[in-house]
């Protein structure tokens, strides 16, 4: 698929608007629209997080950009998953309209790097705050 | 064997929920009422740092929970309805949006360090 084409195809109604397929079962369409919204409240409580971190901690002694070092990826993370959230909606879509089997989702690989690395970042200002 | 759909799952049964996709539909009703309790859970945590951004998101939050109950209509290309289709990709959209909002807030706004630890002022 283009560059265009592959925009196109996640904007309702768009280019790539094409007749393949048979309407899925609505439980299917439910259960997908389900699963996006989850995800949607997951990028919510992140920017939450984030936002809190940043905002509302006590400054750690000795890093003055602690905060911002663990609160600003959460809130960018947290529009990375929307986006990605809603390209795997239409893709999940596009394959059971099309009875192909469902592509992988790269969204709990994504979420589970970023705690990770969250997590390590964590340790390393609160050992260096202990430490000063 | 069970029988399966195009789509890979079971076909349906006799079962009431297979039957029927009204409590496929009630549940995802409250998983639009859940993602627009997070628009106000965020909006509140906003309006302790910045009471103009934290009204905005605020206003949302109604709005989300007003396109869940949105009709539908029909869209070829996904199977998504028109309407299921585009007020997802809003949802997409408000909350980047609101990201950006926040971004902004963390890295411009005055901070108040500690706000969690003080105790709740004393009413005379």
């Amino acid at each position: 698929m283009s560059r265009s084409g592959r925009f196109a195809a996640w904007w309702p109604g768009g280019a790539a608007e094409d007749e393949e397929g048979t309407e899925p079962d609505a439980r299917f369409t439910f259960a997908n629209e389900r699963t996006f919204l989850a995800w949607s409240r997951t990028a919510l409580a992140l920017v939450v997080a984030g936002l809190g971190i940043v905002q509302l901690l006590p400054p750690f002694p000795g890093v003055p950009v602690g905060r911002h070092l663990l609160g600003v990826p959460l809130i960018v993370l947290g529009a990375v998953l929307a986006i990605v959230a809603y390209a795997e909606l239409m893709r999940n879509q596009r394959a059971l309209r099309r009875g192909e089997p469902l592509p992988r989702s790269i969204m709990p690989w994504i979420l589970a790097a970023t705690i990770a690395g969250m997590a390590v970042i964590s340790a390393i200002v609160l050992l260096i705050s202990a430490l000063r | 064997m069970t029988p399966v759909t195009p789509a890979g799952g079971p076909a349906r049964g006799d079962e009431p929920e297979e039957t029927d996709s009204g409590l496929a539909r009630e549940r995802t009703a409250l998983s639009w009422t859940r993602t627009a309790i997070s628009f106000a859970a965020l909006a509140g945590v906003m309006l302790k740092v910045n009471v103009i951004t934290g009204a905005i998101i605020l206003a949302v939050a109604p709005l989300v929970w007003q396109l869940g109950r949105l009709s539908r209509g029909g869209l070829p290309s996904t199977g998504l309805p028109v309407v299921g289709a585009r007020r997802l990709l809003l949802i997409t959209v408000c909350i980047v949006g609101v990201s950006l909002l926040c971004l902004l807030v963390a890295l411009l706004g005055r901070a108040d360090p500690g706000a969690l630890l003080q105790p709740a002022p004393r009413r005379p």
